[in-house]
Parts: structure tokens; C-alpha cells; sequence
């Protein structure tokens, strides 16, 4: 029996977004595999996977959760989203654009579009779904120094995280408060 | 929903119509801009130089300094003071249009204008200290012309504009002089401010707010200078009623907004208006040809010749959408790029008419003096040639229209106090504050800005200080807020004012045979016009003996937006006035400067900014500022 981790996630602190968006163009150009220049003066459709959104008083990026059991996973028809190496994966060549994952999923974080360079064949759109794959897409592995919003980030606001190394530093940190109220009531019974 | 967006009823029932056509607005281009960037909010995005762009993170977990060095104070100061840079250059480019006018005009060039206002020409003379005796009014106006120019000519720090120095309390100038703010070039004074915003130039965060004081001075010699010149070229205003709102604009007339700002072209398009009214009759409107006014432009000729006001900066997209305007005629200054866009939606010309404002989609008919009455008559040909091509079925004008009294220029005030004391004007004005039925004077002006509800802010702040007897005075788009939400009529007086200030509007009114009060707030004109209320701030100081710094006088700009705004606001608190701002500006980023702006400042000139998005505990700080002074000088 293989051992049981949770999904990463992409996490953004509110108190800390300006809402400058950085995170979307790097987003978008890191898939696009392009530079902000060439993209611009090529004409690319640059399509990020995260928005920054705004609603009552609070800003934040939102992007894909990579739910342990993802309803859009359980509705896709063609098996191109599955649980696969600690995120919701998205095999793009099997997805034929239904809609299906946009309808389900309880953040609003998969858009059904095309990227890159324009097409002039007017049979498809080529739009497939689209949502954020931790940058794994990008280097193979799931790292905090290879997120492309997290990098882009002006404020730090942005983190990847790993569920069981956040448990433990919060348990932690709790045991390090328990600890020092022990030391200080064995102070005061001396 | 509308109702967030607009305080005026005529917009509100324009946005469904807009919604309808599927023709994005102002406010459909807000929103998709939101949330807008933190950065650029604070002001500590920095893209002067090509190392850039930089920005400090305010949270600290990033960069505390630019590429060259610069940190947050630095960025914010050489930002706030390009702006001032920018609404100066505006401004006093309008005026240099101006007095190159009165010159050509006094050598007997510009055939289509002239020497409108013989008795202000010479009250002018006598402020610029000239020598009139024995010369006639074409050389008078030469020199008038010439010494104008000067103070965007003169070389070397050694003399002062002779606008700003001849226009102020003397007090009022040896206080700037000691600060070393006051200009003697007001293109220089501009100039300098972009040098010394250059990299690597000025970096301490005091002195360029003081270069940016020096500027917003010049922004006051500039807008000062334009006011008094335009008078002279085409009448000082005298008290007008008219109309205002969309309700305007006339279904069986051949409709012609005027949008912009300056009146050498708006002046001329409704002469050319009047002498082609047949022609608009017999393409078959019934009504000739109906010019309405928009934004500031509209302000000046609403001042001048009573047109009516159609609409506000943040509306002007709405007399488009109504389907029944068939030009749009635009000059300088808060015009939309957007309007060429959504004229491509109806049959509307939009005619641009200066080489530096140029809009794609725009029809382009250049308008220079020498040949000025001929490019109005081909603008006015165009719109009798769009009225023939109208879309009945999209015509859609709001039945909305309200009177307005306008025309409240600094004589035409002291006149009217005139009446109750022929000999010294202003003493009733100083008695009754004094004795305190005028608690205060509020000057409001500038913009409209989505961020906040349109007209809203103007509209409730006035309706505080009325009801606190603050005699109220508008320029700009506040004056155009003000008007369309029947503020400027004497029945608003009735409802709105205390007590005291009612008695005392009457008494003025009556005493001019309006038998009834004068309206509860004064239009002064457009924006550039804010030196009318300032002249008279100056006569009430010069007679009491004080400096501004004394006087119970508040500024506001509930929906300031533009850099003209920012020039404005910063000479006002320079001159010694608290100036209250409804939208934050963009400095927060820097404590310096933020700190400098709201409260050092007062040591250095008495006056500062006041920011509050509330508009009621905005009025309650207006009002706070009025009693500190009025405190101050024991009444």
C-alpha cells in the first residue's frame, strides 16, 4: 500500500496582493514558452492559468486547488484529467474542449482556450482546457523556485504548499508555545 | 446598479441604452481595469529611466530601493511632481494660445476675433502696471499681450512673473519668495521640474516638492493669465440662466457639442452656428442648429453666451448615445480616446481640431486664428451634413433638463454686492462673515472620477456645508455636477441653506432685483477659471490686511483625476488653502511625501490636503478647517 500525501497548492496571502498582476503574465508567458517581447510583438495569446480577483475588499490570485477528489476528474469524458504525482494533471492532447471540468469546478479555475501562436485554420479553435499544473509542465518537478507566479510575485505574496510540511510546521510551532509555558511554569515553581 | 456608478438621472437611464447597444462606457472600461495595480496606486512604480521599470514593495519583502538607488519617497516625489509638470504645461498652454491671440489681434491679425471687453482690457492694464495714457486699445492690448508672453520668456531667476506677483497679497509673495518657489518662467518652471525628475538628478523628496510647488505656482500664473485674456477676447461673464443635461439636446435641431476646453475655438463655432442656422433649417431641422456644451468648454461658453450644458467630463460619452448629436467638435484637455470609437456606433462627426489632438476616427479640421471663422463654418457644414444621415430608431434623448445660473465671474459677484454698498462691495461680504451668517467660503473644483460615484460627493458635501451657511463657489466639472443637480438656482438655496446664509443670498438677490436669493452656489466658469475665486480671496485679504493663510476659505475636489487637478490642488495648498481631496492620490507609497502633503506643509504656507472618501466627514473637516480660522482671527 502506497503511502497517502495530499495534493500541492498554489496559496496566496490577500493581505499581501497589490493586484499588479504580475503573477498573470508570467503565468501566461512561462507557458507560452515565450518573453515578454517576443510575445508582445508576435502577437501571441498569452493565457494565464491563475486571475487576480477582487471582491469584498480583498485581493488574491485564484487558481486550480488540485482537489483531492476533483469533480473534474469525475465528469472529464475523455480521461485527460487524473491524479497523478501530487496534482490534479491535465493531459491537454486528450481534451477535446466540452466544457465539462469549467462547469464543475467550485473555483472558477479552468478556461477552455488555445495558446501561442495564432492558427489560420478555421476547422478548430483548438481551445483545450487549461489550468494550473504547479509549472511541472515547465521542468518535470513540483518546487517552489520553479513556480513562475510565485517568482513573479513583487510582494511574496504567493507560496506553494506542501500539506504535510505545513502540518508540521504548525505543529510544531505549537509545541514550541507548549514548551516554553512549561519552562516558564517550572521557573515559577521554583 | 446604475446608481452605484452615477448621481445624475439623465446618465443613469443612458447606461441601460448604452447596455443595450452593447457600446462600452467609461464605466464597462473601470471595470475590466479592476483591480488596478497596488503599485502605480501607491505612486511607487517608477518608469523614468530604461533600467526599469521599478517599484518598492510598501510591504517590504521585496525591493526597498529602484535600480538607481531611488526608494519609495524619491520615487512618489519625482512622480507627483511630473503630474504637477504636466497639468501646468496644460494649463498655461491654453493661456499662451491665449495671449498669442490678444497679440495678433492688437498687430490687426486673427480677423475673426477681437477686443470684446474694452473695460477689462484696462482693468488688466492697470494690474500689469502699464502705462496707459495717450496709447489707444490696440496698443494697450500689444503690451498687455507682450508682457503676458514675458512670463514664459524670461531667462535668468532674478524677476518673478509679473501674474503671480500682481495677482496675489504681498504678504502671500514674500512668504513663496522666502521659500524660493515662485517662478519667473512658467515654461521654465516646467522644464526644470522634468530636469530635475531626470535619473539621477533630484533625489531628496522636500526639495522636489518644492520644485513641484513651483510649478503648481506657475499652473496658477498660467490658468490666471488665460482667465482674465479669454475675458478680454470675448466678454467677461455676466449672471445667465440656461439649461443643462442631456434634455439639451434637441430631436428636430441640427445638435453641435462643443468639448474641451478652450474658447478660441468654441467661441467661433457658435458664431459660425448662428450665421448658418438657415442652412440647418433647410436640411430640415425645424430648430436651426443647437450648440450644447461639454466639460469645460461647455463651462465657458455656458459662462459667456448661456449655451446649454449637456453634460460632464465622466458623461461625455452619453450625448453621443443619444443618437440626435451629429457633432462633436473637441479641442485640448479630458477628451476620450474612447469617443472616436463609439461615434463608429451612430452617425455622429467627431471633429478634432488642434495638431496636438488628434484622435483615430476622428474627422481632423485644423483650426489656427488666422482662418478661424472658416474651419468653425466647415465644422458646423459637417454636422448639417451628419444630421441628414440620423437613424431615427436609435434616437434615445433622456427628457431630462434642469435650470442653471451661471456666470458668476469675480465682477460679476462684485457687482452684485455693489448693490448693497456702491461704495466698498465687499464690506457686506466681510460683515457678514464677520458676524458669522457666512460661516465660511468653499471653492469647489475639478473632476469626475469613477472611482467614485459620479456627481455624488459634489453634491452631498454641498448640501452639508449649505445647511453650515458656507458660501459656496464652482468651477469645472464640480460646476457642472453642481448644475445639473439644480444646485445653481435660487430655489436650492431655499431648500438647501441655513438660515443665515439664505438671508444673506436674498438680501444680494434682491438688492439686483432678482426678487429672490442668489443661487446656492456660484458658477465661476471652467477649470482654468479657479483664479476667479482666488481674485477674490485676494481682494478680502489685501482689504483686511491678512495673508490667505488667515482667511475662513477651503478648497475641494471630491473626483479630482486629471494632472491638471494635481496642479490645481497643490497651488491652492500652496496659496495657503486646506484642500480637501475625495479620491486618494497616488503617494501613499512614500510616508514622506504623504506626511508633507497632509500636515509639514501648514508650517510652511498655512495651507495642506485634506483626504477623505467620505464625502460627509468630508464636510464635517471642511467645516473644522473654517471654525480653526475663524478661531484664528477671533470671530
Amino acid at each position: 500500500m502506497s503511502k497517502q500525501k495530499e495534493n500541492y497548492f498554489i496559496y496566496a496571502d490577500s493581505e499581501k496582493c497589490l493586484a499588479c498582476k504580475s503573477c498573470e503574465i508570467a503565468c501566461g508567458l512561462v507557458h507560452s514558452k515565450a518573453d515578454l517581447f517576443t510575445a508582445v510583438l508576435e502577437g501571441y495569446s498569452i493565457q494565464p492559468r491563475n486571475q487576480v480577483v477582487q471582491a469584498s475588499g480583498i485581493t488574491v490570485p485564484m487558481q486550480c486547488r488540485h482537489c483531492e477528489d476533483a469533480p473534474c476528474a469525475l465528469v472529464c469524458p475523455t480521461g485527460a484529467i487524473s491524479q497523478k504525482n501530487g496534482l490534479v494533471d491535465l493531459n491537454r492532447s486528450l481534451c477535446i474542449g466540452c466544457k465539462g471540468c469549467t462547469m464543475v469546478c467550485p473555483f472558477g479555475s479552468i478556461s477552455i482556450k488555445s495558446e501561442g501562436k495564432v492558427s489560420a485554420d478555421t476547422r478548430s479553435k483548438r481551445a483545450r482546457a487549461l489550468k494550473c499544473d504547479l509549472c511541472i509542465g515547465i521542468t518535470g518537478e513540483i518546487s517552489e523556485a520553479n513556480c513562475a507566479c510565485i517568482n513573479a510575485c513583487p510582494t511574496q505574496a504567493i507560496s506553494l504548499v506542501d500539506s504535510e510540511e505545513f502540518r508540521k510546521m504548525r505543529m510544531k510551532a505549537r509545541v514550541m508555545e507548549m514548551a516554553a509555558a512549561i519552562s516558564e511554569n517550572e521557573i515559577n515553581s521554583l | 446598479m446604475n446608481k452605484a456608478k452615477s448621481a445624475d438621472e439623465a446618465v443613469i437611464s443612458m447606461l441601460d441604452v448604452a447596455k443595450k447597444a452593447k457600446v462600452q462606457t467609461v464605466w464597462d472600461r473601470f471595470e475590466k481595469q479592476q483591480p488596478q495595480c497596488g503599485f502605480g496606486t501607491l505612486g511607487v512604480c517608477c518608469r523614468i529611466c530604461w533600467q526599469g521599470p521599478c517599484r518598492i514593495d510598501p510591504f517590504g519583502n521585496g525591493p526597498e530601493v529602484g535600480v538607481c538607488g531611488a526608494n519609495a519617497d524619491t520615487i512618489v516625489a519625482r512622480n507627483l511632481i511630473r503630474g504637477i509638470a504636466a497639468g501646468t504645461a496644460a494649463h498655461s498652454d491654453h493661456g499662451k494660445h491665449i495671449a498669442l491671440t490678444l497679440l495678433e489681434v492688437s498687430k490687426g491679425g486673427a480677423p475673426d476675433y477681437s477686443i470684446k471687453d474694452e473695460a477689462k482690457l484696462m482693468r488688466v492694464a492697470e494690474l500689469l502696471e502699464i502705462n496707459v495714457e495717450g496709447k489707444d486699445k490696440l496698443e494697450i492690448a500689444k503690451e498687455v499681450a507682450e508682457i503676458t508672453i514675458e512670463d514664459f520668456s524670461r531667462q535668468g531667476e532674478g524677476v518673478s512673473c509679473k501674474w503671480l506677483t500682481n495677482t496675489l497679497p504681498k504678504v502671500r509673495v514674500d512668504k513663496l519668495a522666502k521659500l524660493g518657489v515662485i517662478p519667473s518662467n512658467i515654461d521654465a518652471a516646467i522644464a526644470e521640474i522634468m530636469a530635475r525628475t531626470h535619473i539621477g538628478t533630484d533625489a531628496d523628496p522636500v526639495n522636489l516638492l518644492l520644485g513641484g510647488i513651483k510649478g503648481a505656482l506657475a499652473d496658477y500664473t498660467g490658468m490666471y493669465l488665460a482667465t482674465e485674456l479669454s475675458d478680454i477676447l470675448f466678454g467677461t461673464p455676466k449672471p445667465v440662466k440656461s439649461s443643462v443635461n442631456l434634455g439639451v439636446i434637441k430631436e428636430s435641431a441640427v445638435n453641435i457639442a462643443v468639448h474641451g476646453h478652450n474658447p478660441l475655438l468654441s467661441e467661433l463655432v457658435c458664431d459660425a452656428a448662428m450665421a448658418m442656422n438657415e442652412q440647418a433649417k433647410q436640411a430640415g431641422a425645424a430648430e436651426g442648429v443647437n450648440v450644447v456644451g461639454v466639460c469645460c468648454t461647455g463651462n465657458e461658453v455656458l459662462m459667456r453666451r448661456g449655451v446649454p450644458l449637456a453634460t460632464n467630463f465622466l458623461s461625455q460619452e452619453m450625448p453621443i448615445l443619444t443618437g440626435a448629436l451629429d457633432a462633436m467638435v473637441v479641442d485640448v484637455q479630458c477628451i476620450m480616446p474612447s469617443l472616436g470609437k463609439i461615434k463608429e456606433c451612430y452617425h455622429t462627426e467627431l471633429i478634432t481640431t488642434m495638431p496636438t489632438c488628434k484622435i483615430p476616427g476622428a474627422t481632423h479640421i485644423e483650426f489656427n486664428t488666422e482662418t478661424a471663422i472658416e474651419s468653425a463654418s466647415k465644422i458646423v457644414k459637417l454636422a448639417i451634413e451628419a444630421y441628414k444621415r440620423r437613424n431615427v430608431t436609435k434616437i434615445n434623448i433622456p427628457d431630462v433638463k434642469v435650470t442653471a445660473y451661471a456666470g458668476f465671474s469675480t465682477e460679476a459677484i462684485v457687482e452684485a454686492l455693489g448693490m448693497l454698498d456702491p461704495v466698498d462691495p465687499l464690506k457686506p461680504l466681510i460683515d457678514n462673515i464677520v458676524n458669522g451668517n457666512i460661516r465660511g467660503v468653499a471653492v469647489f473644483a475639478g473632476c469626475n472620477n469613477p472611482n467614485v460615484v459620479q456627481d455624488l460627493a459634489f453634491i452631498t458635501i454641498a448640501k452639508e456645508l449649505a445647511k453650515s451657511n458656507v458660501l459656496m463657489l464652482a468651477t469645472g466639472c464640480g460646476a457642472g455636477a453642481f448644475a445639473k443637480a439644480g444646485l445653481m438656482t435660487p430655489e436650492a438655496t431655499l431648500n438647501y441653506a441655513g438660515e443665515t446664509l439664505k438671508a444673506v443670498l436674498t438680501a444680494i438677490g434682491e438688492a439686483n432685483g432678482l426678487g429672490g436669493p442668489l443661487p446656492l452656489i456660484l458658477h465661476m466658469g471652467s477649470c482654468v477659471d479657479n483664479t476667479r475665486a482666488i481674485s477674490i480671496a485676494t481682494a478680502l485679504a489685501n482689504k483686511l490686511g491678512v495673508d490667505f493663510d488667515k482667511l475662513p476659505v477651503v478648497a475641494s475636489a471630491p473626483e479630482c483625476m486629471s494632472e491638471k487637478a494635481m496642479a490645481i490642488g497643490t497651488a491652492t495648498i500652496s496659496l495657503g488653502f486646506p484642500t480637501h481631496l475625495g479620491v486618494i492620490p497616488q503617494v501613499l507609497g512614500s510616508p514622506v511625501v504623504t506626511s508633507v502633503l497632509t500636515s509639514k506643509i501648514k508650517d510652511l504656507t498655512g495651507g495642506y490636503f485634506i483626504v477623505e472618501t467620505d464625502p460627509i466627514k468630508a464636510a464635517a473637516k471642511l467645516i473644522e478647517a473654517i471654525d480653526e480660522r475663524r478661531a484664528g482671527l477671533g470671530i
